[in-house]
C-alpha cells in the first residue's frame, strides 16, 4: 500500500507526492498563462479613443455655450462655407461640465484656454483648465458657416454615454460596467449623448437636449448605459449632431 | 506550533508555495496586461489594470475554493492546502487593488462622494442594468478583508477554531457575491461566448468538487450514525484500521478518529484543534497523530501536543474484544490519558 504522507513543515515532501505537486504546478502555471491571453485576447468593448493625459495645450476659438459649451474653431483656409469651424466640446477636470454662468460673459466670443485633447473618431473635446479660460484680445471671427441643419423627425435606437468617458477618457467607456462613472459624469454637467451604432458597425454620437434646446443631463441618469429608443427633432450645427427630444418619451427596450 | 506569536513560521515548502503562488499571480497579470495593449492599444491603463487584477482575484478565489474538496477527493492535493491562507491573503490583495482602481476610475472626481456613488450610482430600473453589480462587488471584498485580516494563528487561537471556521465560511457568501458582480457587470458588458463559458464552467467546478467530497464525508457519517448509546459501541473491526492510520466513526453525532499503531488502539476527535482539520485522515509520524492539513501533533493516548506545544482534542476510552475496536461515546475532556486498547495477538 503507498503510504505516503505531506507533512509541510518537512524539508521536502515524498517523492510520488512532489511529482504529483509538480504536475499540477505546472498545470496551475498554463493554465494560467493561457486563460491570460484568451481573457484579453475575446475582448469586445475597447474601441479607438485618445485621451491626451498629461499634454496640456493651448486652443483658441469662439466659446458657445448653448446647448453645452463647446469651442468653434477656425479651420485654416475656410472659404466661408459650411464647416469652416472645427467643433470641440468643452468640459472641465474630472466628472464636470464647464459652469456656464461663470462664462456667460464669454459666450459666442473668441477665447483661449489651455486643456487635453479627447478625440474619437470625428468627435473631439477639450478637458479644459476653466482659470484658464480668457477673453482674446482679438476681434471674432464671423460665423458664417454655424447655420442649423434640421434633419427632421427621426426614431433612433441606441446607448446613451457620457460623452466625455466615450469620446476617449475611459476605454470602454460605454455600456453596463461604466454606468455609474457615466451617471456620475452626466450629473456632473458632462454632455450626454445617444450612441448610435449603425448597421455597418459604426458609430454615430448625437448631443441630447430638451425639445427647447436646453440640457436634460439630470432627467436621463436613470437611463444611461441601457438601450433607449429616443424620438426627437435631429439637427446639425456645424458638426454637432444634436437630437431635440422630451426625456419623458424616452423608452427603454427591455 | 503554537508556541510563540510570530509573523509567519517560514519554512522550506512556505517560501516554496509562495514563490509558486506569486509566479502564478505575475504571470497571468502580464500575460493579461501584454496581450491586452498590444492587441487593444487604446485601452486606458486603468481599465486594463482594473481587469487584470479583477480577472486574477475571481481566478484564484476559484483555486482557493477547489483545494479543500479536492484534497478530500485525493490526499495528494494536500501540498496546496498548507498554506492557503496566503492564497487568500492575495486574493484579497488583488481585489483590493481592483476595487481601489475602480473607486477611483468610475466613482472618484464626481458630484458625490466616491463610496456613496457604489450605491447610489447603479438606480434600480426593473431592467437588468438595474442590477446593483458593484455593492455585491462591495460587500464581498469586506468579507474577503476580515478572511484575510484574520488569517493568521493569532485570530485562529482567539476567537477559538469553531468561531473562526465559522467566520471562514463566509468564502462561499463572498464568492456568491462575487458570481452575481461578474454576471451583472462583465459579462454584461462583454459579450463573447467565451466569459459566460468561462463563468460556467468555473461555478460548476467549484460547485461539483463540493457535491463530490460532500457525497464522501456522507458516507463516513451514515456508517455509524444510528449507533448512539450511553453504553461502549461496537466501531469497527480492528482489520479494518491501516497500520498508523485511522478509520473515522461517527457515534453519537460526533467523529472519532481511530488509530492504530504499535499493537495499539486509541481513539480521538476528530477535529484538529488548529483548523478543525481531520485528524482522521493522518497519520501516525514519530509516535504522534499528524493531522494532514498543517501537521498539527498530538500524542494518541492522551490527545496532548507534545511539550512545547499546547494544543488538546478529547480523547475517548476504547476495548478491544474479539478483533472489534469499542469505543465509549462520551468523550473525555481534551487532553485527558485514555488507556489504549491492545490489539490480541
Amino acid at each position: 500500500m503507498n503510504d505516503d504522507f505531506y507533512i509541510g513543515w518537512e524539508t521536502s515532501a515524498a517523492p510520488r507526492i512532489g511529482k504529483f505537486v509538480r504536475a499540477v504546478v505546472l498545470i496551475l502555471f498554463v493554465a494560467s498563462i493561457s486563460l491570460a491571453l484568451a481573457f484579453a485576447m475575446v475582448q469586445r468593448s475597447i474601441g479607438v479613443s485618445v485621451f491626451e493625459w498629461g499634454m496640456v495645450k493651448n486652443f483658441s476659438g469662439v466659446l458657445k455655450l448653448e446647448p453645452y459649451p463647446h469651442l468653434l474653431v477656425p479651420r485654416p483656409g475656410a472659404t466661408g462655407t459650411q464647416n469652416n469651424f472645427s467643433t470641440y466640446y468643452l468640459v472641465a477636470p474630472f466628472k464636470f461640465g464647464l459652469d456656464r454662468k461663470k462664462l456667460s460673459t464669454l459666450d459666442g466670443k473668441l477665447v483661449s484656454l489651455q486643456g487635453t485633447l479627447i478625440y474619437r473618431g470625428n468627435q473631439t473635446m477639450v478637458e479644459a483648465l476653466p482659470d484658464s479660460i480668457k477673453a482674446a484680445d482679438a476681434e471674432s471671427p464671423m460665423l458664417t458657416g454655424e447655420e442649423t441643419i434640421q434633419l427632421g423627425r427621426q426614431t433612433l435606437t441606441g446607448e446613451i454615454v457620457d460623452s466625455k468617458c466615450f469620446f476617449g477618457v475611459m476605454n470602454p467607456g460605454q455600456l453596463l460596467p461604466h454606468r455609474a462613472c457615466a451617471i456620475r459624469c452626466i450629473s456632473g454637467g458632462i454632455p450626454p449623448v445617444l450612441l448610435v451604432r449603425q448597421t455597418n458597425g459604426t458609430a454615430i454620437c448625437l448631443l441630447l437636449v430638451s425639445p427647447a434646446g436646453q440640457p436634460v443631463n439630470q432627467q436621463v441618469l436613470d437611463l444611461v448605459a441601457e438601450p433607449v429608443q429616443i424620438t426627437g427633432e435631429v439637427e446639425r450645427q456645424d458638426e454637432l449632431l444634436i437630437l431635440r427630444a422630451d426625456p419623458k418619451t424616452i423608452l427603454r427596450i427591455k | 506550533m503554537s508556541v510563540q506569536y510570530q509573523a509567519v513560521q517560514w519554512n522550506r515548502q512556505k517560501r516554496i508555495y509562495d514563490f509558486v503562488l506569486v509566479g502564478v499571480v505575475t504571470l497571468y497579470l502580464l500575460a493579461f496586461g501584454a496581450a491586452t495593449k498590444v492587441l487593444f492599444p487604446f485601452v486606458t491603463e486603468e481599465i486594463l489594470l482594473l481587469r487584470a487584477f479583477g480577472t486574477a482575484a475571481f481566478l484564484l478565489l476559484h483555486v482557493i475554493l477547489c483545494i479543500g474538496p479536492l484534497c478530500r477527493l485525493n490526499p495528494k492535493f494536500l501540498p496546496l492546502l498548507y498554506n492557503r491562507r496566503h492564497a487568500g491573503v492575495t486574493c484579497f490583495l488583488l481585489a483590493l487593488v481592483h476595487a481601489v482602481l475602480v473607486v477611483a476610475t468610475y466613482h472618484a472626481g464626481g458630484d458625490i462622494n466616491p463610496i456613496l456613488s457604489i450605491f447610489v450610482s447603479s438606480p434600480l430600473t426593473h431592467s437588468v442594468a438595474g442590477v446593483p453589480f458593484q455593492p455585491f462587488g462591495f460587500f464581498a471584498l469586506v468579507i474577503l478583508f476580515l478572511l484575510a485580516a484574520t488569517s493568521h494563528d493569532f485570530w485562529l487561537a482567539n476567537l477559538t477554531a469553531p468561531a473562526w471556521k465559522a467566520l471562514h465560511m463566509t468564502v462561499y457568501f463572498a464568492y456568491a457575491l462575487l458570481v452575481l458582480h461578474v454576471t451583472f457587470g462583465t459579462l454584461a458588458g462583454e459579450t463573447s461566448w467565451f466569459y459566460v463559458a468561462a463563468m460556467a464552467v468555473g461555478l460548476l467546478t467549484v460547485l461539483g468538487l463540493h457535491l463530490a467530497s460532500a457525497q464522501k464525508e456522507l458516507s463516513i457519517d451514515s456508517e455509524l450514525q444510528n449507533r448512539a448509546a450511553d453504553e461502549f459501541v461496537d466501531a469497527c473491526a480492528v482489520a479494518d484500521i491501516p497500520e498508523n492510520r485511522a478509520r473515522i466513526v461517527c457515534i453519537s453525532g460526533e467523529r472519532v478518529a481511530i488509530f492504530k499503531y504499535e499493537r495499539k488502539i486509541s481513539a480521538v476527535s476528530n477535529v484538529c484543534q488548529h483548523q478543525n482539520g481531520p485528524l482522521g485522515e493522518g497519520k501516525i509520524v514519530a509516535g504522534c497523530i499528524t493531522c494532514p492539513w498543517h501537521g498539527y501533533q498530538y500524542v494518541p493516548k492522551t490527545g496532548a501536543s507534545p511539550p512545547p506545544f499546547v494544543e488538546k482534542v478529547p480523547t475517548f476510552n476504547v476495548r478491544v474484544k474479539n478483533g472489534r475496536v469499542w469505543i465509549d461515546p462520551k468523550p473525555n475532556p481534551a487532553g485527558s490519558r485514555a488507556e489504549p486498547g491492545l490489539i490480541e495477538t
